[in-house]
């Protein structure tokens, strides 16, 4: 059994401890949202934060991550509020979706150590491979997201999942049933 | 059209036979949705909850282009509906959401002995089959011309029938009232789509629903700033995705699931010999083994355990006709040099009366992969004889129909569960893999997810057809401008092969071989005659088998032929020392539309002429016929691109884009941004080389794609034109290689005439 925090959670997996930590994650622990794209390192699809670094799941294994503090899309932020997550949303900078939680992850980590990251600084950071191609709008979102790291701008684009209704008929005339 | 004698009496029976049973088939198809508790369904198309919850069932596959946010839309916009409360569900395969614009285009595919009886989506044997079939397939950019109509209808039907309730409560007429932001309005009195939802669903909607005057039509924002400006409607998939909980097929969880994952062997005629089963069952965590003629499934506790079982069994395969580079290379050589040649379409003289060419360049394009990053998924559970499947299918009804026979169940036995794509560009056309699984999990007795490896997206892909074309110019002597076009091209009968996988449920090898040589594909041709006034034109294709499976990819045919053409003209233009950009213009009197993307595009990127060095170069194109009437897309874009470290470096493209009317603008703006990028990567990579039945390449990392780093500068127009809306998501495809292609030769004084461009140096 090897035992690491995934997501501030210990957690010990049964499992072959060379099976690479994104297998481990997506069968094992049920955490999809890190994506299988290639399985050898060349498309980024499955990045995710192993104490404060951007890695590939797929080549680490499970026995090389023991100890370790390992962070997936699910445990990056509460209810979708980080600032790379409200970025990427704002700016529209997503289309199929498979590639997207590896770049949130990526651009995470870039901001926790730069949270003014140049183009340059974003484009060496940022190596995942989009196909949809929304190159175009990531190095704005991401530099959006830093602002709003740095607190000067906010951004409230992607609101958090399970929205209460009587919250939303407040909210929205049309689902106030007393309207 | 060459018939044979057999497809004759087959058509006779069936045109007959069918048309007499059709009539007496039902022709509505019922609400295939299914209302939760205080949720109560309008139609088809759409449920409103007592929570003021408004879902939109969509009929089409959401693989990144937005259609997910575009059908909901338009009824949010027609059903007068605040964009806060609208929700969004996959609609399940039924004969409700027939797609009869593509099912009137593919008439060829699905009933080629007799295409004309179908050939427009309103004849009765295109609406029929389409609906009887459940052929809802997402393809061809057919979403809008396809559905805005219908959900436009339900829309405003589903606003009467609010009104009406409404209006009973109040004792008015419900056509005075009015609807704003999901709320009923009259003379100073108001009531919520929330409170009105399950006395609504009780009211007949009058027999022709109520339209608004127009279709919902995004405005431009004034002043040219619309990259920054607010989007109206904002895609309403982007939060799920943003957090990981958006699921794709390989992300089902089901109890006592188990993960596989296959090897299939070389392409050509293969079949399994052996396989080292001691070595397989040694890997921790493997449960079974799964086999078939031409493939061999590991079934473990995890995905990985599955695959490392493969890589210890050693599959041994015996193939036949293996595919290979210099076959494929030699076979296309020989049919465009010697091969027997079918005229496609001719306009004015063809080139009957002209004599020989003035000019032929040869221009060659090799096999390209989709390259999406989500590998073929899917998840089959076998139980208690029905199968259920989690997939994500362009063709939903055909993948449901294909599993369902493969275990000896009937389409009726067979639920798909429509999941979102991870990228397809035509991809998810193919569904291999559904077969696969529903194979793997009949054997097996237990749920299993299947997940191709990406090496195995590479071996038993449909990459792009390769071809060879010869294009000629007959030229006037004073300005070298072309009086005659011929294009004759050397290529597999792609779409028909596909059709045949698609439509009559072959295997990739004996859809290759029912049309190996036999007759022309017009429908690998789609816009062949060039948007320009160009007095005679012949276009001929010499079919040709190349011992390689072909398929559809993001762009089709005008991705190919744009580039030769385009790049052509180019030729043309520099032949004679004319400014491309002028040239271009002067042929384009009869698209005066395309002229003004041309004018734009230069604007846009201070187009210098495409001077000699300065890496310039300039490429225009159209999808959809203007004389036939549907919604054209046209598109002009100068790219600047250089010989870089290690390839082309494309630095700017700068695009002016009409799509006649445009229903959301941020969505054709992400479309046309990504179609460029698309053929950015089709330009300096994508390309497949076989040796022995497989690819040489293994992964991304062998085909060019570009990245973040490599990504050009795109600036975009969008042209506020009228005339219904056209798909964005294949035009920008088409313009980028060729662009790129003139780019380079402004830059180089090379002419690249092979794509992807490096293949040739520079």
């Amino acid at each position: 059994m090897t035992a690491l925090t995934v997501n501030g959670r210990p957690v010990r997996f049964d499992i072959d401890p060379q099976t690479p930590l994104l297998h481990a994650l997506r069968e094992a622990a049920n955490l999809t949202g890190t994506k299988y794209g290639c399985g050898v390192g060349d498309c980024h699809a499955c990045t995710i934060i192993v104490d404060g670094e951007a890695l590939r799941s797929c080549l680490i294994t499970v026995a090389e991550a023991e100890g370790r503090q390992v962070v997936t899309i699910e445990g990056l932020s509460p209810g979708r509020t980080h600032p790379v997550q409200q970025a990427l949303v704002a700016e529209q900078a997503i289309q199929c979706g498979f590639c997207t939680p590896g770049i949130a992850m990526a651009a995470a980590a870039l901001l926790a150590r730069n949270p003014d990251p140049s183009p340059s600084d974003i484009t060496a950071a940022v190596p995942n491979l989009c196909r949809c191609g929304v190159y175009p709008r990531l190095v704005r979102a991401i530099q959006r997201a830093g602002r709003v790291a740095r607190r000067v701008e906010t951004i409230n684009a992607a609101p958090a999942p399970g929205i209460d209704p009587g919250d939303a008929a407040r909210a929205v005339p049309a689902m106030d049933r007393g309207a | 059209m060459d018939v044979s004698r057999r497809g004759l009496l087959a058509g006779a029976a069936i045109g007959g036979g069918l048309l007499v049973a059709w009539g007496l088939w039902p022709r509505e198809y019922g609400v295939p949705l299914t209302p939760g508790r205080g949720e109560w369904a309008y139609s088809a198309w759409l449920k409103l909850g007592r929570d003021g919850v408004l879902t939109v069932a969509v009929p089409q596959l959401e693989m990144g282009q937005g259609v997910a946010t575009l059908i909901p839309q338009i009824v949010a916009a027609e059903m007068g509906a605040d964009w806060r409360q609208v929700a969004v569900e996959p609609a399940p395969v039924s004969g409700a959401y027939a797609n009869l614009s593509l099912a009137a285009k593919w008439a060829p595919l699905w009933m080629p002995f007799a295409p004309a009886l179908a050939d427009d989506p309103r004849k009765t044997i295109a609406r029929r089959w389409a609906g009887e079939s459940g052929f809802m397939a997402t393809a061809e950019g057919t979403s809008l011309a396809a559905y805005e109509a219908p959900a436009r209808d339900a829309a405003a039907a589903a606003r009467a029938m609010l009104c009406m309730a409404a209006a009973d409560r109040w004792g008015v007429s419900w056509d005075e009232c009015a609807v704003r932001g999901g709320v009923v309005f009259h003379a100073g009195k108001h009531l919520s789509f929330a409170a009105l939802a399950e006395e609504a669903a009780r009211q007949t909607p009058p027999d022709r629903p109520p339209l608004l005057p127009a279709p919902y039509s995004e405005p431009a924002v004034p002043g040219g700033a619309e990259a920054e400006a607010e989007v109206p409607f904002r895609r309403l998939d982007l939060p799920a995705k943003v957090d990981g909980s958006f699921p794709f097929a390989a992300d089902i969880r089901l109890p006592g699931m188990l993960y596989a994952a296959i090897r299939h062997g070389p392409i050509g005629d293969t079949e399994l010999l052996g396989y080292d089963e001691a070595a397989g069952s040694r890997v921790r965590g493997v449960r079974h083994v799964v086999k078939a003629r031409g493939w061999i499934a590991a079934v473990a506790d995890t995905w990985w355990a599955a695959e490392r079982a493969l890589e210890e069994m050693a599959p041994v395969w015996r193939t036949s006709e293996r595919a290979r580079s210099s076959t494929i290379e030699e076979r296309l050589d020989s049919a465009l040099l010697k091969g027997e040649a079918s005229r496609i379409v001719t306009r004015g003289d063809g080139d009957s009366a002209l004599g020989t060419p003035d000019v032929t360049y040869r221009y060659d394009i090799a096999p390209a992969t989709h390259a999406t990053l989500e590998t073929a998924s899917a998840t089959a559970r076998l139980a208690d004889g029905r199968l259920e499947l989690w997939l994500a299918s362009q063709a939903p009804a055909q993948a449901k129909a294909a599993a369902g026979k493969a275990v000896g169940l009937s389409a009726d036995d067979v639920v798909l569960y429509p999941m979102a794509a991870g990228g397809s560009f035509d991809r998810r056309l193919e569904h291999d893999h559904a077969i696969e699984a529903a194979v793997i999990a009949a054997e097996i007795g237990a749920p299993v997810q299947l997940t191709w490896s990406r090496w195995q997206e590479m071996v038993a892909g449909r990459p792009r057809a390769p071809l060879a074309c010869l294009a000629s110019a007959w030229t006037a002597q004073e300005d070298g401008t072309p009086v005659g076009l011929r294009l004759r091209v050397a290529m597999p009968a792609t779409v028909r092969e596909f059709g045949a996988r698609l439509f009559g449920n072959r295997t990739a090898l004996a859809a290759r071989r029912v049309y190996a040589g036999e007759g022309p594909d017009p429908l690998a041709f789609e816009g062949a005659t060039t948007p320009y006034a160009i007095a005679n034109v012949a276009i001929d294709h010499v079919p040709v088998d190349v011992g390689l499976p072909t398929g559809r990819m993001r762009g089709n045919a005008p991705a190919y032929l744009a580039f030769v053409v385009e790049s052509f003209i180019d030729e043309l233009a520099a032949r004679v020392g004319r400014e491309p950009l002028s040239f271009r213009m002067a042929l384009l009197g009869a698209d005066p539309r395309l002229a003004e993307c041309l004018q734009r595009a230069a604007r846009l990127a201070q187009w210098d002429g495409g001077a000699s060095q300065s890496g310039n170069g300039i490429a225009c194109w159209r999808i959809g016929d203007p004389a036939g009437g549907g919604p054209v897309a046209r598109i002009a874009c100068v790219a600047t691109a250089r010989p870089g470290e290690g390839g082309v470096r494309v630095q700017r493209l700068a695009a002016a884009v009409d799509l006649g009317r445009i229903v959301n603008r941020d969505i054709a703006r992400q479309q046309v941004e990504g179609g460029l990028i698309f053929g950015t990567s089709l330009a300096t990579g994508s390309a497949l080389r076989y040796e022995a039945g497989l690819p040489t390449v293994s992964s991304f990392a062998g085909l060019g794609l570009p990245t973040l780093a490599d990504s050009p500068e795109i600036s975009i127009e969008l042209i506020s034109g009228a005339g219904d809306p056209a798909d964005p998501g294949e035009i920008g495809v088409a313009v980028a290689a060729p662009a790129i292609a003139n780019a380079l030769h402004s830059a180089t004084g090379l002419r690249l005439r092979r794509l992807p461009l490096l293949s040739e140096g520079l």
